[in-house]
């Protein structure tokens, strides 16, 4: 099994549109997935029209394996599951503050449910709390869009500095970290300088595959549905699936 | 969702409208696609392999379809080179068939017309909670129509698919055999009759049983054997009239001597003229094993025979195609079967009337000893006469016991079979050895030549090839001894007195 984890300690970059996408694509490509919503909001679950699991609630997430399993639901498609989140999810790092070895209890919960599926992919709440280490320990690979802005190349090397800085308590876990360029919009002159500098700053860690700003994503809310199932043509599409190309080379190089 | 293990289910009639769609419990049942209606063809081998398996196998345009009541429908490409498992593309069907034996053919069943719709069933988020696949097949034939329904639930929604199953078995009755209420008039063939016995009854109504099922036997393989569509038609029609002159020749005084010459006449010209296209057939089959016992140097030769073989059996077949169809092979196999089906039966012979049970175990103990005294008189050194008269002896005791089954506890008659057979085993590989290295010898003085330098490849082919058999024939021969001293234990001996009890009237 292997984990890969959407994340970004900022909102609104494209984290469960990445995630949602990416494991329609992971199962389309003959993967066992799950897909776990750590985000209390539930949007990943929204776009499978999956409810909010209902009891699956407080340490339960952490402490009852077989809760965890009966919360899982099967999406419309093909070796897609999801482990749909609920509100109390908000309250995550109360929870784990309380428990021992409290930042591997991520790994261990998903373990418990991993044999039934190749890749789990988590949508992950933007902060940088304890749930955030638990992912960041989790993760084979953490994900993180990046919108070619200023504020979101800050708040990215502001990631990196965290996990490999001198308190950093997991050091590996920067080398886990790939990005990609996110909502893109090639006609603005400040996305075209911030993607030349930061590729040029972290050349192995940008992926090449390139997300352009598109109404597409923002139509998953009404169809409810991966950009991928529902416009398989668009250039939205063929990012995310290119992105589910370099994430897979990079899984099997480990 | 992940794939979970679907349910499939057998219902009888086509699809009623009314059940595809409406409210199930504050679900939405809805129609997501339709099938237009297309022609599709059931196959099966002729011993019925698939069928009794649960399973149907249908051919639809170009897709093959598999659906097997546990694994739930497979397809893959019907594309073939021909009808044996073999011949299909790998794919998830050809691995599922693997209980069709390789030496059989599939063969058209019977036809039909298939149509199907997919159906949903979904919350009030539109949230897909349980689907069906609902498959009509309307047979041709006098055959009733039936829906293979499979159901495929998601994780986390087993409640759904309980509705969903629920749903459509309460307008459809289950169906058990489905190939059966398809094509009713097309059954498996059985090569081993069920002949039920009883243990007073006489002899020579049992025995007359025996070889009328066994005739029938013959019979129904004639059309595979005239179609060629694989050989083991003649290989069964072959073993059904072989057991025919059994129990002519075994059970002996139940028919009188006249009769028992008749009959026995009367079988071996019916298998006399089926020894040739048997012999090539095997020939043909051991094509393989003949490679791969020669270096790749030796090849040319094998192609030279192999090619020959070919076109011999090609006229052999067609020989015996035009045989089956004549009045005379017809007229000898009705005869034989008026005489065994008459209502006088076969003439009497003095142990006509003696009861069936305690008179075959009496055949079995004589013949199990007669094994006994040629096998334990066979040295490392003992003429290979001995060695095939021992071989005669154990299938004729394989024969007997066989014969008997249907009267002894399930239980009881393998571990006596079992020793047999490994025995036999033996023997027939060393027989066969033999055989086939005096099979080489006749084709080499027999063909026609075909060419100095030709004739010259083919000699030194052949040539290596009686070599390698000679010596796989001396290995056999060296086993015989420890193979028989295994089937002479004490524990046989001991189980051989008690399946076979000596009785008041044995």
């Amino acid at each position: 099994m292997k984990i890969v984890a959407c994340y970004s300690n900022k909102g609104g970059v494209g984290k469960t549109a990445a995630s949602v996408n990416l494991a329609y694509a992971f199962a389309g490509g003959g993967a066992r997935v799950l897909l776990c919503d750590l985000d209390p909001q539930g949007a990943a679950g929204f776009y499978f029209r999956v409810k909010p699991s209902q009891k699956l609630e407080n340490e339960a997430f952490f402490e009852d394996d077989r809760q965890v399993a009966k919360a899982i639901r099967g999406s419309d498609f093909e070796n897609l599951d999801i482990l749909p989140a609920n509100l109390s999810f908000r309250d995550f790092d109360v929870f784990l503050s309380r428990m021992k070895n409290s930042r591997s209890r991520l790994k261990k919960a998903l373990k418990a449910v991993g044999d039934d599926y190749d890749v789990v992919v988590l949508d992950c709440p933007p902060n940088l709390s304890t749930l955030s280490e638990n992912v960041l320990k989790a993760a084979d690979l953490i994900v993180v869009p990046v919108i070619p802005t200023t504020l979101s190349e800050r708040t990215f090397e502001q990631l990196l500095d965290f996990v490999g800085g001198p308190d950093a308590k997991d050091t590996t876990a920067r080398d886990r970290i790939v990005g990609f360029f996110s909502m893109v919009q090639r006609s603005k002159l400040l996305h075209a300088d911030t993607m030349a500098r930061m590729r040029e700053a972290h050349p192995d860690r940008m992926l090449q595959a390139v997300l352009p700003f598109s109404t597409d994503v923002e139509r998953m809310g009404v169809n409810r549905a991966p950009v991928l199932d529902f416009a398989p043509d668009r250039p939205s599409s063929q990012a995310y699936r290119q992105i589910h190309a370099e994430l897979t080379d990079r899984l099997r190089t480990g | 969702m992940t794939r979970r293990d679907k349910t499939v289910l057998f219902l009888a009639g086509p699809p009623v409208d009314g059940a595809s769609q409406g409210r199930l419990g504050g679900l939405d049942l809805v129609v997501t696609g339709t099938d237009a209606a297309a022609s599709f063809v059931m196959l099966d081998d002729f011993g019925g392999t698939v069928r009794s398996a649960g399973q149907l196998l249908i051919e639809t345009g170009d897709a093959l379809i598999l659906i097997d009541p546990d694994q739930g429908v497979i397809t893959q490409p019907a594309a073939r080179s021909g009808n044996f498992i073999a011949d299909l593309q790998a794919g998830p069907v050809r691995d599922a068939l693997h209980r069709v034996s390789p030496l059989r053919s599939l063969l058209r069943i019977g036809t039909g017309t298939i149509s199907g719709r997919d159906l949903s069933l979904t919350d009030d988020e539109g949230k897909t909670r349980a689907r069906a696949r609902l498959m009509s097949l309307v047979p041709a034939g006098p055959g009733a129509a039936l829906t293979v329904a499979t159901l495929q639930g998601l994780r986390g929604y087993d409640d759904a698919l309980v509705r969903l199953r629920d749903h459509l078995t309460a307008g459809a009755a289950p169906v058990a055999a489905p190939a059966q209420v398809l094509f009713p008039d097309k059954p498996p063939h059985v090569s081993k009759p069920a002949i039920p016995l009883a243990e007073d009854r006489s002899a020579w109504a049992t025995a007359t049983d025996i070889i009328a099922a066994h005739l029938d036997v013959a019979r129904r393989n004639e059309a595979g054997i005239i179609a060629d569509h694989d050989t083991e038609f003649l290989h069964h029609h072959r073993v059904a009239l072989r057991k025919v002159r059994s129990v002519v020749s075994l059970f002996k005084g139940v028919y009188s001597d006249d009769q028992t010459q008749a009959l026995k006449q009367a079988t071996a010209d019916l298998m006399a003229p089926t020894g040739r296209l048997r012999d090539l057939d095997v020939s043909l089959l051991a094509r393989d094993d003949y490679f791969a016992m020669l270096p790749p140097s030796l090849h040319p030769g094998l192609d030279l025979m192999f090619a020959m073989f070919g076109t011999e059996r090609r006229r052999a077949q067609r020989s015996m195609a035009t045989r089956l169809t004549g009045a005379r092979y017809d007229n000898a196999m009705s005869d034989l079967q008026a005489l065994v089906d008459g209502p006088d039966g076969p003439r009497k012979g003095p142990l006509a009337d003696r009861p069936f049970g305690p008179y075959a175990r009496r055949l079995i103990r004589k013949r199990y000893r007669k094994v006994c005294r040629i096998a334990r008189a066979i040295r490392d050194d003992t003429a290979d006469d001995q060695v095939h008269a021992l071989r005669i002896a154990c299938k004729k005791l394989r024969y007997l016991i066989e014969f008997v089954a249907p009267l002894l506890p399930p239980g009881e008659i393998k571990p006596v079979l079992k020793p047999l057979k490994r025995l036999q085993d033996n023997l027939g590989l060393f027989n066969d050895y033999s055989v086939q290295q005096g099979a080489l010898r006749d084709f080499m003085q027999a063909h026609e030549p075909i060419g100095h330098r030709q004739d010259l490849v083919l000699a030194q082919s052949i040539g290596a090839l009686i070599a390698v058999l000679h010596d796989r024939q001396a290995e056999q021969r060296a086993r015989i001894t420890a193979s028989f001293a295994r089937f002479d234990s004490p524990d046989v001996r001991a189980r051989f007195r008690t399946v076979f009890p000596k009785g008041a009237s044995g």
